[in-house]
């Protein structure tokens, strides 16, 4: 290419652009694609009447997507969805799979078919945290969701189980089935039973089984449930398996064996093990401190166990403790 | 309570001191997070400022080109990300307070980690109760170790312990002196003794300048500390030094600090109440007592003043 002609397209470029700052070598890269058309050879500041609005300064790549937004219209269509791009970009690797998507051609007919099962509402949240969905080939999509019709799921069941965890689609048939197989053995759950804990929390049935097998440990071997308790257990509260083992142990402990509170009881009320143990502690102390804490129905001033872990303070104070709040306060500041 | 309309002037206010109540078991660096990460939570739940717009010159360069303003979607919350994150506050501690301490904790945000310093140099005094129990003793001086010797306390009296920890009070104060730097027995030293006690030149050497035994109901007792440059560890050892010298073992149950210079368990704010609003009601209260007592920040001589 004649070099007088390059220099002269690079002048009138720094002009339209007001770019300051390129390099020569750079530029040559940059505008050895632009189509000259004018073959006068001139002064570079004179004024040109071709079209230049497909050159662009250089762009160099960028650690967010917040750079690609105002040019892309993909990722334009995923924020009018509600997708939160900041926390995609979290992970490079898959925030390069989606700016290589096309709106049109990849992402509609996924969309199409997610939005039957998920809320029009809720389809921001399910894409920020799975966007790898839009990848994934539609045909498959189809083959899980009939996976589950033909096992009986409901339809509002289905919307349910994808809507609350947007990583169900992304197994595959053989590996779901294993593992509704391996809860269906594990707590000899019928039919019936392992499609209500599915729909009830669905992501258990994809977590990490090394979990599981763990936690069935602690809550068996170490908490010292019998297997039926177990069962009703996991049917009412699935994410006591979800929960970090020690934990979950030390929140038992308190209540099994400081506050003597047996297992027919935290049975009954399970909802006490997922509240967080400091919570706990301090009612419980309280209430001894005031005389008031006898958890045991057949004697008189009895308080439910649930009073340690439901309501505002203010409405535990008024209700069972019987006393102001602040001194409930004022007795947080001397633990 | 005020409440607040506008996420950055609710900003701009958070600036100061804090004093929160922390914990047992809660390490001031989690304290700290928890705070930070409440603070943006509710700076983002308040209205937001506009979103930016962007000049947007678009058309063929040779023919007339339109010129559009259309909204910046880098300037999303959902593309860049919340307004405010933990990058935007910085958070600092006067004193530290050990994993197993609660109480009192000052805690500088922003412009206000500048307060934590000048009163972490000024050492004002702190006051701790630390419980104690009587007939067993760790391998760490606390109640988390192992046993390492059981005796009895039978012949624990209150006239006993009273005696036992006046004495360590006066010992401590003698060396208090004798670290002045002063001969003992010269005028310059009977002067300086004469005016009061002394704060310590240093952060390195702790001090007691007050010891008492509160509450004796044998085995748990508990003793009030005022002290200056102490910490978790020496508290500790305190309580075994008494056992021994009661002819009997001991070890600590428990400490709290209830005092930190003027700042008491009253300003004090509790876990449930580290949100926004009230965080900035405790900042405008912490500001007032330092407007009222300026030897908090700059104190003007070497005599002990709070």
């Amino acid at each position: 290419m004649n070099l007088n002609l390059l220099h002269k397209s690079f002048f009138i470029v720094k002009r339209i652009c007001n770019v300051r700052h390129l390099y020569l070598t750079k530029s040559y890269l940059n505008f050895a694609v632009v189509n000259l058309n004018e073959k006068k050879e001139n002064d570079a500041l004179e004024y040109t009447s071709e079209d230049l609005s497909t050159i662009t300064p250089y762009f160099p790549e960028s650690f967010n997507l917040a750079a690609y937004v105002n040019s892309s219209e993909t990722l334009q269509n995923l924020v009018h969805l509600n997708v939160n791009l900041s926390k995609i970009e979290k992970k490079p690797s898959i925030a390069e799979k989606i700016l290589k998507l096309d709106f049109e051609k990849d992402i509609k007919r996924g969309l199409i078919f997610i939005k039957d099962f998920v809320n029009a509402d809720d389809i921001g949240n399910f894409l920020t945290k799975n966007p790898l969905i839009l990848c994934e080939d539609v045909e498959h999509l189809e083959v899980r969701v009939n996976y589950l019709k033909s096992k009986q799921f409901k339809q509002h069941e289905i919307s349910r189980i994808i809507t609350n965890n947007p990583f169900w689609l992304m197994f595959s048939t053989i590996r779901i089935d294993r593992r509704l197989g391996f809860y269906q053995e594990k707590f000899e759950l019928s039919g019936n039973e392992v499609r209500l804990l599915a729909t009830k929390q669905p992501r258990l049935i994809t977590y990490n089984l090394h979990h599981i097998q763990t936690n069935s440990f602690v809550i068996k071997e170490e908490m010292g449930f019998e297997d039926d308790e177990i069962k009703q257990l996991i049917l009412d509260k699935p994410r006591l398996w979800m929960m970090n083992q020690k934990t979950l142990l030390e929140r038992f402990n308190y209540i099994h064996n400081v506050i003597k509170i047996p297992h027919k009881t935290i049975l009954q009320f399970p909802h006490i093990l997922l509240c967080r143990n400091f919570k706990v502690k301090q009612r419980h102390t309280f209430l001894e401190k005031l005389g008031r804490a006898q958890y045991n129905p057949t004697i008189e001033n009895f308080v439910p166990i649930n009073a340690l872990v439901e309501l505002t303070d203010i409405e535990f104070c008024k209700k069972y403790a019987k006393c102001h709040v602040d001194d409930f306060n004022m007795f947080l500041k001397t633990m | 309570m005020v409440k607040h309309i506008n996420a950055a002037l609710a900003y701009k206010t958070l600036n100061g001191l804090i004093c929160v109540y922390k914990p047992p078991r809660v390490p001031v660096r989690q304290v700290q997070h928890t705070i930070v990460t409440n603070i943006c939570r509710d700076l983002n739940a308040l209205p937001d400022r506009p979103q930016e717009k962007r000049v947007e010159i678009i058309g063929a360069t040779n023919a007339p080109m339109t010129v559009k303003l259309v909204p910046n979607y880098a300037d999303d919350p959902l593309v860049c990300g919340p307004r405010y994150t933990h990058d935007d506050f910085r958070c600092s501690w006067a004193t530290h307070l050990g994993l197993f301490t609660s109480g009192v904790l000052l805690l500088g945000l922003n412009e206000g980690t500048r307060l934590t310093y000048q009163i972490n140099v000024a050492r004002p005094t702190r006051a701790y109760k630390v419980h104690g129990q009587l007939g067993k003793a760790t391998d760490t001086y606390f109640w988390n170790g192992k046993t390492i010797e059981r005796s009895t306390f039978n012949h624990v009296t209150r006239a006993k312990i009273d005696r036992i920890v006046a004495h360590m009070q006066s010992a401590h104060q003698k060396t208090m002196f004798e670290l002045s730097g002063l001969h003992m027995d010269s005028q310059t030293a009977y002067d300086l003794a004469s005016q009061g006690v002394i704060r310590p030149a240093n952060s390195k050497l702790p001090i007691i300048y007050g010891l008492k035994c509160v509450h004796f109901e044998p085995p748990n007792f508990t003793l009030e500390v005022q002290a200056v440059n102490e910490y978790e560890k020496y508290l500790w050892t305190l309580i075994h030094d008494l056992g021994v010298q009661l002819k009997t073992s001991a070890y600590c149950t428990g400490l709290q600090c209830i005092r930190q210079g003027k700042f008491t368990l009253d300003h004090a704010l509790l876990r449930k109440h580290w949100q926004l609003d009230h965080l900035i009601d405790n900042m405008d209260s912490c500001r007032q007592l330092i407007e009222e007592n300026e030897q908090l920040l700059r104190p003007k001589s070497a005599h002990l003043s709070v």
